[in-house]
């Protein structure tokens, strides 16, 4: 027996065109999910404000301790440790920034993947927490930003700065150079 | 031949080599000291055991070659002169013929023939020697000897015998064979990749160690926490529990800490080599070659002990050979030249071998001539290596590469070409197939320096670990000339300056702690550690505040973002996991001049805080508002540093362990230096009783960790420093 389409008989043409585009609907794609629509990152606190970095650059987070200080560093560099055989620069992430207020002193570091080949470790009030920001609002946040941080307003007013690690540490060594 | 025999050849063949080295050295050594004590008890006992082990296994030849070398030396022994030279000569000819047989026996390749060596000893020996011949030689294998008139050529090929079979003098009994399983030459064949595989799982082993060491640390925090509740009886069972827990984390922790450091050794053992062994050799070298052309050449050595992957060392034996022959060849002047120029007639040749991270340097050079460039040019265009018009452009560093390319390098070159320069390219592709280069220095009339450096990821460095502060630092031991301690008598304090008399001779002194930054200089106390540090021919004493001991350390370069600190070479890892910072001789020596120029008036500031990421944030403000920082990571060792040192203003941390910041300040007040100074506390409580405490206990200012911007920090230590001097 051959099936036939349901003929679309004795509707109105408005109902008509709201089940066609129905129909497109449902034989299009299926949607993204929530979860492809964000950006997962880990969210920390920088004294009194949130920051955060995208979860695929974050290596570990690892208690801050064993970090030998190094005299006559730059001030922004704590000391260096071993991270799994590799030698790592710990630096102050409060210090990178320009020099925040801090609520409790650093016991974590955070060794990241800049992206340049070597890891560095970051130092960061407490262990962060994986969220996710929506797509959207980093991209638009991101084209708005000339710097290394990205503002996001996430609804409720709650605002987030996204690090780019790439362009914090370029403007490290251009700081550095002057 | 015998399997037996084979294997048991292998092992003489290493064993004997050895000797060959030390009787090498010993036979030198007597050619300038009289022919007595333990250089001549080394050079007979060398001789002897290279008799009575070529004895035992059944080479009868080897034997009695070794034994005629010993009827000319034993004879001088506690003669007060110095082993003739025609003697020397003889002997260590013999002894390179001695050895290019061993070797060929075990390769079973051509031998070379013994008779002109055996007719040379026979022409030195002293006459006395019939005696020693008689009683220690006929009967001595009990086949009689070779005579010299007998050439080697003849000479039987060596008996297949088991060792066993092998007869020795009941009269003079030969020494103890090697130990079995050396004499066996039990061995794998065990590729890099699988050593290096290895190094990375003790790497592995000794971050658990570490981490079995955090969890005993975290399982004693919650046996203090448990005896906090006051619950005492309740959980006296877990508490012993825990504790019988703790004691095994513990004692774990140091069988592990003790496996990684034996196994790192045993590793560095397989892996690497002291490259005296390749260095050694060189002075052999050189003597041959000043004999050979009426030179006379002093061979120094620095960094012998510095240990490096076997394979590198195999490959340097021959740029080194090249180079050394090449300076003393070409380099060094005649005798008759240099005392002419005003030089001693002894030419200086020096070796000097240093790591820096993963970065060998091995320094070649030579007080003679330098390169010159006239020859060079007039090579350059013989062989048509360069255009005239290309060469008449080049500068002076391009003239000298020139002598590394192939055209300068041909045997008949070397003889029409009286520069130097001959053979180069084969040293620069040898150290270029290692990853390496080569560059050289030459100032005319004053010499001519080569540097090969070369990748060494495997290889360790002695190092003499010192404490300054509360900081672990390593000074290459290659720097270190020797170590004493200050008395006051012998130190001479002026008003920019310290120097030490030491041996004579007045030494700038500087104090590690001031070198690096850490505080201001301070005149060494009595007894304090004084290194006597020489590099790039500066001397320097520089005071630490405790030398904890040498240690061999494979040192790893540093990370990108401090790389390029002028004061580190690099960082090893301790036994303990912990990182420490290798010094830079270089940088050492030089500190002298820079604290010279840096003695413009700055203002200083204290900060005492045990958080070493609040340390960096205080010093980034403060640094950035001119302020010269120095940090201390408790109160006792602030109160230290304020003894020696006047800072403007002291920022302090309240909650630090041992001494809070309210009981510092009060000790701080207490002290008649210190009683005026601004002291701002810093607290990560919002408190008014925290602020009223401070105040009462006599600090000028509070502020919270939150209110730490830079701005606002500065301007609060602006303040404080305003309010005591409107005070005063």
């Amino acid at each position: 027996m051959k099936l036939r389409a349901r003929e679309l008989d004795g509707f109105t043409p408005e109902v008509e065109e709201l089940l066609v585009r129905r129909a497109e609907r449902v034989r299009r794609k299926p949607a993204e999910t929530d979860e492809e629509n964000v950006l997962w990152v880990a969210e920390f606190p920088v004294g009194e404000e949130t920051y955060a970095l995208p979860l695929e650059t974050l290596r570990a987070a690892v208690p801050l301790k064993m970090v030998t200080a190094v005299p006559l560093s730059p001030p922004h560099v704590i000391g260096i440790l071993r991270f799994q055989g590799q030698i790592v620069t710990a630096l102050s992430l409060a210090s990178l920034l320009g020099g925040r207020g801090w609520r409790e002193d650093p016991a974590v570091l955070l060794v990241v993947d800049p992206g340049f080949g070597r890891l560095v470790a970051l130092d960061c009030e407490r262990i962060p927490k994986p969220s996710g920001l929506p797509h959207a609002l980093v991209e638009e946040a991101r084209a708005r930003s000339t710097g290394a941080i990205s503002e996001i307003t996430l609804p409720g007013m709650r605002q987030v700065n996204l690090l780019d690690l790439l362009r914090l540490m370029d403007r490290r060594h251009a700081q550095e150079k002057r | 031949m015998d399997p037996l025999l084979e294997q048991l050849l292998a092992g003489f063949v290493d064993e004997s080599q050895e000797i060959y080295e030390r009787v090498t050295r010993s036979l030198m050594e007597l050619e300038k000291s009289p022919a007595q004590g333990p250089s001549f008890d080394e050079l007979a006992r060398g001789l002897h055991t290279l008799k009575g082990s070529a004895a035992t296994l059944g080479l009868e030849e080897l034997a009695d070659f070794a034994h005629r070398m010993e009827d000319v030396i034993l004879p001088l022994r506690g003669s007060a002169k110095p082993l003739p030279a025609a003697v020397a000569d003889a002997v260590l000819k013999s002894l390179d013929v001695w050895m290019a047989r061993l070797r060929a026996i075990a390769a079973k390749g051509e031998l070379p023939e013994l008779g002109p060596s055996l007719l040379l000893l026979e022409k030195v020996k002293p006459a006395s020697a019939g005696t020693a011949k008689k009683k220690n030689g006929a009967g001595k294998n009990g086949k009689g000897r070779t005579a010299p008139e007998m050439p080697a050529a003849s000479a039987p090929p060596p008996p297949e015998v088991a060792p066993a079979q092998a007869s020795t003098s009941a009269a003079e009994p030969a020494p103890a064979p090697a130990a079995p399983d050396e004499a066996q030459g039990d061995s794998w064949r065990v590729t890099t990749r699988q050593v290096i595989a290895l190094l990375h799982e003790v790497e592995r082993l000794r971050e658990v160690r570490l981490r079995v060491e955090e969890r005993r640390r975290e399982l004693e925090k919650a046996i203090l926490q448990l005896d906090r509740l006051g619950i005492q009886a309740e959980t006296a069972e877990a508490r012993a529990l825990l504790l019988g827990v703790r004691r095994s984390l513990g004692a774990d922790g140091e069988e592990a800490a003790d496996i990684v450091v034996s196994m790192e050794e045993g590793l560095k053992a397989i892996s690497t080599m002291p490259v005296r062994t390749v260095l050694d050799p060189l002075r052999r070298a050189v003597r041959d070659l000043c004999k050979a052309t009426g030179k006379q050449a002093k061979l120094a050595v620095v960094g012998a002990e510095v240990s490096l992957d076997r394979r590198v060392i195999e490959q340097l034996r021959g740029p080194l050979i090249h180079l050394v022959r090449n300076a003393v060849d070409h380099g060094l002047e005649m005798p008759e030249v240099r005392e002419a120029s005003g030089k001693h007639p002894e030419g200086a040749l020096t070796i000097r071998v240093e790591q820096q991270g993963n970065m060998l340097f091995i320094e070649v050079g030579d007080d003679g001539a330098g390169l010159d460039l006239e020859q060079i040019r007039e090579a350059a265009l013989r062989r048509a290596l360069v255009a005239p018009e290309e060469l008449a452009n080049m500068s002076t560093q391009q003239l000298h590469q020139l002598i590394f390319r192939p055209g300068f390098s041909t045997r008949t070159e070397a003889t029409e070409f009286s520069g130097r320069g001959v053979g180069l390219d084969v040293v620069r592709n040898q150290i270029q197939a290692l990853q390496g280069h080569v560059e050289v220095q030459s100032v005319a009339g004053q010499g001519a320096r080569f540097v090969l450096t070369l990748p060494a990821d495997l290889g360790s460095s002695p190092v003499l670990v010192v404490r300054c502060g509360e900081h672990q630092l390593g000074v290459p031991m290659a720097a270190v000339e020797s170590s004493r301690a200050a008395r006051s008598k012998d130190l001479r304090v002026g008003r920019s300056r310290v120097q030490l008399d030491h041996r004579e001779q007045l030494i700038p002194v500087q104090d590690l702690g001031a070198v690096v930054g850490l505080r201001q200089p301070e005149v060494p106390a009595d007894g304090q550690p004084l290194l006597i540090l020489q590099a790039q021919g500066r001397r320097l004493a520089l005071s630490v505040d405790e030398v904890l001991g040498d240690r061999e350390l494979v040192i790893r370069p540093l990370p990108a973002d401090v790389r390029e600190l002028p004061a580190y070479q690099g960082a090893a890892t301790l036994a303990r996991g912990e990182l420490v910072l290798i010094l830079r001789p270089d940088f050492l020596v030089s500190s002298e001049r820079r604290a010279e120029s840096g003695l413009a008036s700055t203002r200083r500031a204290l900060v005492v805080d045990d958080s070493l990421t609040a340390r960096a944030l205080h010093r980034t403000a403060l640094e950035t508002g001119g302020y010269l920082v120095h940090t201390a990571s408790n109160g006792r060792q602030a109160l230290e540093q304020l003894r020696h040192s006047a800072y403007d203003v002291m920022v302090c941390d309240i909650g630090m362990d041992e001494m809070d910041g309210y009981e510092l300040t009060a000790a701080v007040r207490q002290r008649a230096e210190t009683d005026s100074m601004p002291i701002l506390l810093v607290s990560a409580r919002d408190s008014d009783s925290d602020r009223q405490r401070g105040m009462a206990v006599g600090a000028d200012g509070f502020l919270t960790k939150k209110e730490c911007v830079s701005g606002r920090l500065l301007s609060e230590v602006s303040t404080v420093i305003s309010r005591r001097k409107g005070a005063a």
